[in-house]
């Protein structure tokens, strides 16, 4: 059985899974060149199979529809999707630095359930990790080559990054019930222990491409990169970062997400 | 003593002979000498088919956000990602052909100076058409293609086409699946595949192009091995009576079956909606390219970063 705080958690992963999911499906076939479409689209179904994993758990069923429904037919206020999966991040600098942004952090979140008392959800842990290093190691492969080359690269970059490190912040916003998880055993870490962790990771990653100066235009310039995510993080909103509140672009997606399955609700599909 | 008839595998740049080679079950690989009339019709034919799969991919991809379920939208991301996937393999059996790079071949698709098959020149308006095109298309374009595999001379395009057909063939069967899906589903369901039907039916049918000409060298040279009205026939043939079995009807007054023949006929076929695709003027044509070739330009900057890269490890 699982409690109502786990489910919560939970939730907020599948969701998260599920929108990002949702998001780089976008970009099958206008990536900038073909192998990228490839390589997007692979992990744009591997997070759709994370959220299809989490949400077979919090329903207790493998029944498809009963899943669909459950993914694609609440209301709003019932997701809990941080700002940084629902951006339509519609440029692909901003693409690609959600993209890494993300599953650097998504793998500090999986791993912070690889012991979990629910074991549903530890024993899926290893296939999300073993998939993550792919996908981190696309982001990583792409942004070190495009940080290191051309300065139209870079700037494109790095004003992505400026826009994204503030909402990204949101991934981090701790649920009301998190220490009753915790006591559950459900997870071994706190929100705030793993932003801390990812924001270290973060920032040692980009001084290692060179980015120590600027982060766009909500970034410090002239600071050194801690500072400057410190900074990023001082201009989000504390609505950006609450996972209970959807972005301005949610509603927009949820009605693409719908707009089939509502045709015809009572259908199978 | 072996009494099998050694296969040539010499080509030769002088036409009769190269017939004969052909004729012979010769096939003639990337650095084999050959005509020049074989390389520019054979990687005209590989670029056509390469446009077609990105460009169908595209076709397909304006509907998968709004796939109505998480495992259907991987399906489909899946089905896409093949074709995508196919356009890039059939670019790099091209490229080696000498003619044209990669991206020469991509940036003239995007400028609309090449062409792709009729089909991906229409925009799929409903998830209906989605599964038409899944069901119509694909099974056109499997039959197709399956008929180049038949003999296919040139080698590097027979290996590729072994596993483009294998997976068309995943993609027909997942086709007649959400067919059945819509077919045995509510009223409302089977509406909309019959709406999408209209729409689809004859652009299926003429992928398959006008009657061949006799002469059509790529049939000479054993590139197709079929002329277009036989795998046209076949095709009409095989859907109609399917389709009729769920209960559809084929949006074409003069259909009938024809006792003497065995055979369905249909009505005289409309060949100008196909020239008009060719020419880059299908209902989709303008909208399809422009968005493509402006993302291309959007994106220009990383293929920029990732040349300088390159440019940089070799140095």
């Amino acid at each position: 059985m699982i409690s109502p705080a786990a489910r919560n958690h939970l939730l907020a992963l599948a969701d998260d899974e599920h929108i990002i999911g949702a998001r780089h499906a976008r970009w099958i076939g206008l990536g900038p060149f073909l192998e990228e479409d490839l390589a997007f689209c692979s992990i744009a179904q591997d997070e759709l199979g994370h959220a299809l994993s989490l949400y077979e758990v919090l329903l207790d069923t493998t029944d498809d529809r009963l899943i669909d429904h459950f993914a694609l037919l609440r209301s709003p206020e019932d997701y809990r999707s941080c700002w940084l999966v629902e951006a339509p991040c519609s440029t692909w600098s901003d693409a690609l630095v959600r993209h890494w942004l993300y599953d650097e952090a998504e793998v500090l979140r999986w791993q912070a359930l690889s012991e979990s008392s629910i074991d549903a959800i530890a024993r899926r842990v290893d296939q999300a990790l073993r998939e993550e290093v792919f996908h981190r190691s696309h982001a990583d492969l792409l942004l070190s080559k495009v940080l290191t080359t051309t300065t139209e690269a870079k700037a494109a970059i790095e004003d992505s990054l400026g826009r994204l490190l503030p909402i990204a912040a949101g991934m981090w916003d701790p649920l009301v019930d998190e220490a009753q998880t915790l006591d559950e055993g459900v997870m071994n870490a706190t929100a705030a222990e793993l932003g801390q962790r990812w924001w270290t990771r973060v920032a040692d990653q980009l001084t290692s491409w060179g980015v120590t100066a600027s982060l766009g235009t909500n970034g410090a310039l002239g600071t050194a990169i801690d500072t400057a995510i410190d900074s990023a993080i001082a201009t989000s909103s504390a609505q950006q970062r609450n996972r209970m509140a959807r972005s301005p672009e949610f509603d927009e997606l949820l009605a693409s997400i719908q707009e089939v399955i509502t045709i015809d609700p009572s259908a199978r599909w | 003593m072996s009494t099998a008839t050694p296969t040539p595998t010499r080509s030769s740049a002088d036409l009769d002979e190269f017939q004969a080679f052909i004729d012979g079950g010769g096939m003639v690989e990337a650095g084999d000498e050959m005509p020049e009339a074989y390389r520019t019709e054979v990687f005209r034919f590989i670029e056509f088919h390469a446009n077609s799969e990105l460009m169908g991919g595209l076709t397909e991809r304006d509907w998968i956000p709004k796939a109505p379920g998480l495992r259907l939208k991987q399906i489909f991301l899946a089905k896409t990602q093949d074709e995508i996937g196919h356009a890039h393999l059939l670019y790099m059996v091209a490229a080696d052909m000498g003619m044209k790079s990669r991206r020469e071949m991509i940036e003239d698709l995007f400028a609309g100076k090449s062409r792709f098959h009729n089909v991906f020149h229409y925009q799929a308006v409903t998830w209906a058409d989605q599964i038409a095109v899944a069901f119509l298309v694909d099974a056109a374009a499997f039959a197709s293609q399956r008929a180049v595999f038949a003999e296919c001379t040139y080698g590097p395009y027979k290996r590729v086409l072994k596993r483009i057909v294998a997976e068309e063939g995943f993609h027909m069967r997942h086709g007649e699946e959400m067919l059945l899906r819509l077919a045995k589903g509510t009223p409302i369901q089977h509406a909309m595949f019959q709406e999408a039907l209209e729409r689809w039916w004859w652009p299926a049918v003429q992928l398959f192009g006008p009657d061949s000409d006799p002469n059509d060298p790529l049939l000479a040279w054993k590139i197709k091995s079929k002329p277009n009205e036989e795998l046209r026939h076949a095709y009409v043939q095989k859907y109609v009576p399917l389709l009729h079995s769920y209960g559809f009807e084929i949006p074409d007054r003069e259909l009938r079956y024809d006792d003497d023949a065995q055979a369905w006929l249909t009505s005289e076929i409309d060949w100008e909606p196909l020239k008009a695709t060719m020419r880059n003027g299908g209902p989709d044509s303008r909208r399809r390219i422009e968005n493509a070739a402006a993302n291309w330009a959007d994106t220009a900057w990383v293929r920029e970063a990732m040349d300088a890269s390159a440019m940089n490890s070799a140095s």
